[in-house]
């Protein structure tokens, strides 16, 4: 993964570097806006980290060329504004994501993660999911555990993409609901969600993932922490 | 010590000026001055008065006098007084009125009359034909006298002969009384009309000044912007244009200080998202056990001062005037929570915590409420992140949603140790912390405070049996 950073603050920018590259970005780093826009259009890159106060040319006039010239490249806005405004001109100038300073690395991780898997939504890519022992593959269609195939009914299908797709945020039972009714699968109640969560959770075991009931919301699929 | 005239005269102007009200001072210099010119003024007409009802009687007097002075006729060497009985009757019938008349021939020869009556005080020789008036005593009764002396007789035998009559003065005075009363009781009458006209003349003229009173009063405390001054008269308009001025230049001071923490929050991110990589990135290198430790121990002081500064940002936000530069709309709160609520549920199962919502059944109707929707979820977001930080690892923090009157309330309820009922009020003070467990800064109530208040809102602390605590946050729902 090509990742340039851009970002003016030298000690962040050192500690980031490293960061990113434990976690697998081939990371280049741009002191100033002028040269991120240089290395930014000279290059292929699959994504780019962007401070919006940078020296000699800001983020935003940055990010605005740059996105003339690539509109594919997800950009992630890092910013020490995050007041509305900043927000609004941020996402209006083609920032795909925004994230305030100072976060939590793993939150940043999971962002990237989350941009990369979006520009990459070509079938191909997203066909394959993998997540503790579950192999899940969409373009046959067929998952697994452990390599032990798994039996899933067109609905159970259907919720455990979801949940996958959605790992460690909640789902609600409005949105399963929704997605069956967009997958055209038989339409129920909300109980038969239960009923049916019941079921995935039956054949979830083994494989180190859980699928967690959040009171009056909805449900979340999560590794199984070692206790 | 003794009390001096002037301190006592102090005291006095301080009772009168002192910490009245203004509307009673102005009746008072009006009023006690009004009063004393009535007195004079009634003073003043008595004497009149008395003197227009003594020139009378004395004129009628003189007239009674040279009557009786033509009487007299000189016979030869003696006198002849044509009086006859039935004038004299007349004259002496009124008892509460009595009439006294003395003919003499000085010096105290008397002819006829009541003989008692006091001759006037003579400087020289006494003037023929021009009368004396005044007062005197017979019978223990006061009385006015009218006197005169008539010469008779031919020049060689001339003598002088002196004419008295003489009224009691209880005609007169009765008289002088009734000119008084006729004359003050409608001065009364118009001095108490005046009181009453001049009381509702203040009224009127302090009215702007009531109202300016009613405009400062009602307004919240951390309300700075200008007095409207429209209507106000001249005075008070320069009074609120000084106040005016006085509200812009603390307004100007509080935007500027506001500003600088802003400023400052912001200029603080960036080195201390420097700071948390870099120990971060310390702490996945193999560093020996009490070199671990020291770095953590960076790190958790790099989180919490990343903490503080987004809840400083956060409470520079919920300010008046940042949040009137923000949009207002309508919010539905359920619909809010279940975000907000959804959002924190993995931060608070990394936390051990069982975060949900309470359950308001199947389609429950939305509670709107008019406001700024980033405030209002900054507010429930502090509501979470305080209940996850608190509560507590594997306590349940559940999140409801309800009307209640004319208001739309947000609950956070957890399970956690709560707070000792005498902090309840401090807790919403800024850098207040009931506890020195968890990793706070002591400013997420008070942004919930400042945000439900900027939404004339309310917030309110309770203990929950057997442990726990719920905040809850009431907005006026939107109509």
């Amino acid at each position: 993964m090509n990742l340039l950073l851009a970002e003016d603050d030298a000690i962040l920018a050192d500690a980031l570097t490293e960061q990113l590259r434990h976690a697998g970005f081939e990371t280049e780093h741009a002191p100033n806006g002028a040269v991120a826009e240089f290395l930014l259009l000279k290059q292929p890159w699959d994504l780019c980290i962007l401070d919006l106060g940078l020296p000699m040319v800001d983020g935003l006039t940055v990010l605005q060329r740059v996105r003339q010239r690539k509109p594919e490249l997800p950009v992630l806005v890092l910013t020490a504004l995050d007041d509305l405004q900043s927000r609004v001109a941020g996402l209006n100038a083609g920032a795909d994501d925004y994230l305030t300073k100072p976060f939590d690395f793993p939150e940043l991780e999971a962002r990237l993660r989350a941009l990369l898997r979006r520009s990459q939504s070509s079938p191909l890519a997203n066909a394959s999911m993998a997540m503790g022992a579950l192999v899940f593959e969409r373009d046959s269609r067929r998952a697994s555990i452990d390599g032990a195939p798994l039996e899933l009914s067109p609905r159970e299908w259907t919720l455990l993409d979801l949940l996958l797709t959605r790992r460690d945020r909640v789902v609600t039972k409005e949105e399963v609901a929704q997605a069956w009714s967009s997958e055209r699968a038989e339409p129920g109640g909300n109980n038969s969600i239960e009923v049916y969560i019941h079921r995935v959770r039956r054949k979830l075991e083994g494989s180190g993932l859980s699928i967690r009931t959040v009171r009056g919301l909805g449900y979340l699929l999560e590794a199984i922490r070692p206790a | 010590m003794k009390t001096f005239p002037g301190s006592l005269m102090l005291r006095l102007t301080r009772l009168v000026v002192g910490d009245q009200s203004l509307h009673k001072q102005l009746l008072l210099w009006l009023v006690l001055p009004q009063l004393v010119l009535w007195m004079a003024a009634a003073f003043v007409t008595y004497n009149v008065a008395a003197r227009y009802a003594n020139r009378a009687i004395d004129a009628s007097l003189l007239q009674a006098t040279r009557a009786l002075a033509r009487q007299v006729k000189p016979i030869g060497n003696g006198l002849f007084i044509d009086f006859p009985r039935a004038a004299q009757d007349i004259i002496e019938a009124d008892p509460d009125d009595r009439v006294y008349y003395m003919v003499s021939t000085p010096p105290g020869q008397f002819i006829l009359g009541s003989k008692k009556l006091p001759p006037p005080a003579l400087a020289g020789a006494p003037r023929l034909g021009e009368p004396y008036f005044y007062d005197g005593v017979v019978d223990r009764m006061q009385i006015r006298v009218a006197a005169l002396y008539v010469a008779y007789g031919d020049s060689k035998t001339r003598q002088l002969m002196l004419v008295q009559i003489a009224r009691g003065r209880a005609r007169r005075d009765e008289l002088a009384r009734s000119i008084l009363g006729d004359t003050v009781l409608p001065l009364s009458g118009l001095i108490l009309l005046m009181t009453m006209i001049v009381w509702a003349g203040i009224r009127a003229g302090l009215a702007p000044l009531a109202r300016m009173r009613a405009l400062v009063e009602d307004r919240a405390p951390n309300d700075l912007a200008p007095l409207k001054i429209d209507a106000a008269p001249q005075e008070l308009r320069s009074l609120a244009r000084a106040l005016n001025d006085l509200l812009a230049a603390v307004h100007e001071s509080v935007a500027a200080q506001r500003r600088f923490v802003n400023d400052a929050a912001h200029q603080l991110r960036t080195p201390l998202a420097g700071l948390k990589s870099q120990t971060e990135l310390a702490l996945g290198e193999n560093v020996d056990a009490a070199q671990q430790q020291r770095l953590e121990r960076v790190h958790e002081s790099a989180v919490r001062s990343a903490h503080l500064v987004n809840q400083l940002l956060s409470l520079a936000r919920a300010e008046p005037e940042s949040a009137l530069a923000q949009h207002s709309s309508r919010v539905d709160l359920r619909e809010l929570a279940r975000e907000v609520t959804a959002e924190w549920v993995p931060k608070a199962l990394q936390a051990t915590i069982d975060l949900g919502l309470d359950d308001a059944g199947e389609a429950p109707p939305p509670v709107i409420v008019q406001g700024h929707p980033l405030l209002i979820r900054e507010a429930l977001q502090n509501l979470i992140d305080n209940a996850i930080r608190y509560a507590g690892a594997s306590a349940e923090v559940t999140v409801g949603v309800w009307r209640d009157g004319a208001f739309g309330v947000v609950q956070v309820a957890d399970t956690g140790p709560g707070i000792p009922p005498d902090l309840h009020r401090a807790v919403f003070e800024r850098f207040v912390r009931a506890t020195h467990e968890g990793s706070g800064c002591g400013l997420g109530l008070a942004i919930v405070r400042s945000i439900a208040e900027r939404h004339a809102g309310q917030v309110t602390l309770d203990g929950l049996a057997p442990h726990g605590l719920q905040v809850r946050i009431a907005l006026p729902l939107a109509r």
